[in-house]
């Protein structure tokens, strides 16, 4: 039967499994059309890179639920990392390329910022927009967990545990993706989890073929991911179509910032010169849009999936 | 080893319990000493918390024997005799007991509270409730009651419930009981007394009996606040959800109220089948009165919260499936199984129509073993209204019980308005818990079908499947009430067939896939098994 990887986005995480019940649990919870994924014969998986950039599994499992937005952790900003170092010119030039998609604040300015409270409960809840002091975290981790994954950065996030990121997390994915026994086979990826499945389909000669491809909160409209996504990454002829033998469904928010402005690939991504993603556009709930489970609960995502899962 | 402790799987957490229980009953057959009774009480207070009746009042004769005058597991006796249908015999137990307790004793209000309770029973069992015998019970139980309520400082919240809810009762049986008692004041200060108990102190029934006050007052509002509250409560089980359930419809009648009370129990009903262990048991009416009713939505969304009307509806498409699920019959005599309706094509015979996919236990060609022969056999579709039955005109394929103990038989005329049900394509994945359902047509009762809640537990099927028979996966689920229905459709969360039911409940069950040990389990075969042997 159909199986799915999931791949996660920018952030600490809570530990593998509890992050992956979540997700399954978003897919599955409220609205008009749950998708149950296992109830449904459909095995799931995840690729796990979180420790790969971070000291310990995020312990407030429940944040990540994407219920509440008062907390770093509940809108992707768990693990407070430092803003990232330039490893060369190019590399700086990146990040402050990329830093200016999403604020005139200069590296100084954000640095000056308040520190994030730690969490107090619904009483914190904010309203849009959502304060520095939650904003921060975000675009450290933001900036830091891509430009170290493209860029390929050592890192050592805990003594004894030291990786190159972009080598660990591609070898990884490689091995969850071949994992897979059942087709259909769909890759679901979130936020930089979709710059991993792009990168691993359209780079890596040894990736496994899939049956289809969903991205959602992806930066992958954003030039300066683009432009190091190549070798591989052309406008006229981007769409992996080596290894991904059918489908790509784009979901975006407009009002996510992770997708930056330009949420739509179809126009960067395409097959032959022919737009060939499917973008959809969805509204999420609240201040922050980016959240993996509030796309979860999109009935337009999981109509997309259980069709591609033929389910 | 007791019958108790047969009959409980290896793996279920009361084992430990029926064990320690089984070690007391053992000790007190000799010389007990302070020790051994102490230790018997101590199980006997876990018995009454995990509801074993059975061997509470097996372990509650065995203390009375060695210290009549230990009130706690006497009251405690008594109970598990009301729980286990023996309210007579209760009555025998505790009345001695009430009589020779001081009123100022902490168990005299429970005792005189669980006669109250006996006597309850006994008039709701009545089937005539204007009989001489059931109008006594109910004078007897309203007295019993009472009696807590008037005594001084006795605590009496769920003996003044039961007041205010046999009065209701009987108010509306037009049975005249306790003309001087105001039920409506008693709610009232039934309410009182709620209020007064601190939060951190509210047991898992406080909600529940805050909206019974309130159904005395004609307050629905607060009915649906209070059942709110009760529902989202972790800590209530699909026991408590039942009992409640049986209380708003025997006692209150809320059935008989179209405008408020019906809504309610359809809410109640759509949370109970979202508990694990939820079963749901539906006369022909009932199913028909939820299916044919306008969606409360706007009480489901007030009581349940966003997802209520999901949850409705999911409920909704059960019953809508519970229509393509038919009883057989051994034509006029009894039920002998359940089947469900395919599309013949579905199954892979060259022809359009509809079919009954039922048990070859249950009807077979050969009359083999018990099945009943298809000239006898009547499919009866229990869940339509008006109910239609109709004869088999042949069994054109069908796979022994040591395969897929699977019959499809072709019908003389086809039923009409109800779909046939599909086949899913896969079973549940089993890296997290899944839960499956059956609906079917156990014998010997006179609900029309039940709808059940089971944990799935193993399956053969691929990828990582074992099956030891060619051709046959098999698939292990287990309810904590079961109840025999051969030839029943296993479906998932979403209402697809996975799988024919045809063992129920039976214990010392080999585990599946070369796991060492046996269990209890309710065994299925795998839908798509039994279509893939179909193809040629």
């Amino acid at each position: 039967m159909a199986h799915v990887t999931f791949i996660h986005g920018i952030s600490n995480k809570p530990e593998a499994d509890e992050l992956l019940k979540i997700w399954r649990r978003a897919l599955a919870d409220t609205g008009d059309d749950p998708l149950a994924l296992g109830s449904l014969g459909v095995s799931s998986s995840l690729v796990y890179w979180a420790d790969v950039m971070y000291a310990a599994p995020d312990p407030d499992v429940s944040a990540h639920e994407g219920v509440l937005e008062n907390t770093p952790a509940a809108v992707d900003g768990s693990g407070n990392p430092p803003l990232p170092t330039p490893v060369s010119p190019e590399s700086a030039a990146f990040i402050e390329a990329l830093r200016r998609e999403l604020t005139d604040l200069s590296d100084a300015e954000i640095a000056a910022a308040p520190q994030a409270p730690v969490a107090t409960g619904p009483k914190g809840l904010e309203r849009v927009p959502l304060p520095w002091a939650l904003k921060k975290p975000i675009m450290a981790a933001f900036l830091r967990d891509v430009h170290h994954y493209l860029f390929n950065v050592e890192i050592t996030p805990r003594p004894g545990a030291t990786f190159r990121v972009q080598d660990e997390i591609r070898r990884r994915t490689l091995d969850r993706i071949a994992e897979a026994s059942s087709r259909p086979h769909i890759v679901v990826s979130h936020s930089m989890g979709t710059v991993i499945a792009y990168d691993c389909l359209k780079r890596v000669q040894d990736c496994p073929d899939v049956d289809g491809l969903i991205t959602l909160g992806s930066p992958l409209g954003l030039d300066e991911v683009q432009d190091k996504l190549r070798p591989g990454w052309s406008r006229d002829g981007g769409f992996p179509v080596e290894k991904v033998h059918g489908d790509w469904v784009n979901v975006f928010d407009r009002l996510d910032v992770v997708c930056g402005a330009d949420p739509h690939l179809s126009n960067d991504f395409r097959r032959q010169r022919i737009g060939a993603v499917m973008d959809v556009a969805v509204q999420n709930s609240g201040a922050w849009r980016h959240s993996a489970t509030k796309y979860y609960r999109q009935p337009r995502l999981r109509q997309e999936l259980r069709r591609m899962l033929g389910v | 080893m007791t019958a108790d402790l047969a009959a409980v799987p290896p793996d279920d957490p009361r084992l430990a319990l029926l064990r320690d229980a089984d070690d007391v009953l053992d000790r007190l057959r000799g010389t007990a000493g302070d020790g051994d009774l102490a230790t018997a009480r101590t199980v006997a207070r876990r018995l009454r918390g995990m509801r074993e009746f059975r061997m509470l009042a097996r372990v509650g004769e065995a203390v009375g024997r060695q210290s009549p005058t230990d009130a706690v597991v006497r009251c405690w006796y008594g109970q598990a005799l009301i729980e286990t249908g023996q309210a007579t015999a209760a009555i025998d137990v505790l009345h001695p007991l009430a009589k020779k307790l001081p009123r100022t004793d902490a168990s005299w209000p429970e005792a005189q509270g669980l006669i109250g309770r006996a006597y309850k029973q006994i008039f709701f069992d009545a089937r005539d409730k204007h009989a001489p015998a059931a109008r006594e019970a109910l004078k007897q139980a309203v007295t019993a009651y009472r009696a807590v309520m008037e005594a001084p400082g006795a605590s009496w919240t769920w003996q003044g419930i039961n007041v205010v809810a046999v009065l209701a009762a009987a108010r509306r049986l037009k049975i005249r009981v306790a003309p001087g008692v105001d039920h409506v004041a008693l709610a009232r200060q039934v309410l009182r007394g709620l209020e007064q108990v601190p939060v951190d102190k509210r047991d898992e029934w406080h909600a529940a009996t805050a909206a019974e006050a309130y159904l005395a007052l004609e307050d629905w509002e607060n009915v649906a606040s209070r059942l709110g509250v009760y529902i989202v409560n972790a800590d209530v089980t699909a026991f408590h959800l039942a009992s409640t359930l049986r209380q708003f419809t025997e006692v209150w009648g809320l059935g008989d109220d179209r405008h408020h009370g019906q809504p309610l129990l359809a809410i109640l009903q759509a949370q109970l089948m979202q508990k694990p262990g939820g079963c749901l048991e539906f006369t022909q009416a009932e199913a028909s009165r939820l299916q044919t009713s306008p969606v409360p939505t706007g009480r489901l969304e007030a009581i349940l919260g966003h997802d209520g009307p999901r949850t409705y509806r999911w409920m909704l498409m059960g019953l809508e499936r519970a229509k393509s699920v038919a009883a057989i019959e051994l034509r006029g005599l009894r039920r002998h199984g359940t089947g469900f309706l395919m599309r013949a094509r579905d199954l892979g015979l060259d022809r359009d129509d509809l079919v009954v996919l039922t048990n070859h236990h249950v009807v077979n060609a050969q009359a083999s073993g018990e099945a009943i022969h298809p000239a006898d056999a009547e499919v009866v579709f229990e869940a339509l209204s008006p109910v239609q039955r109709i004869d088999v005109d042949d069994v054109p394929w069908s796979s022994p019980p040591d395969r897929h103990d699977a019959a499809i038989l072709t019908l003389k005329s086809q039923p009409q308005g109800v779909q046939p049900l599909a086949a899913a394509r896969a079973l549940p994945v089993l890296d997290e818990p899944q839960r499956v359902y059956v609906i079917g047509y156990p014998g010997g009762r006179e609900l029309a079908f039940s709808l059940q809640d089971n944990e799935l537990l193993d399956h053969e099927a691929p990828p990582a499947g074992k099956p030891v028979i060619d051709g046959v996966a098999r698939l292990h689920y287990r309810a904590p009430t079961e109840g025999g229905s051969s030839g029943s459709p296993v479906f998932n969360d979403e209402w697809g067939v996975i799988g024919l039911h045809h063992l129920g409940g039976k214990q010392g069950v080999s585990r599946l896939n070369g796991k060492p040990g046996t269990y209890g389990a309710n065994e299925g075969l795998w839908i798509r098994a039994i279509i893939d042997e179909r193809k040629p």
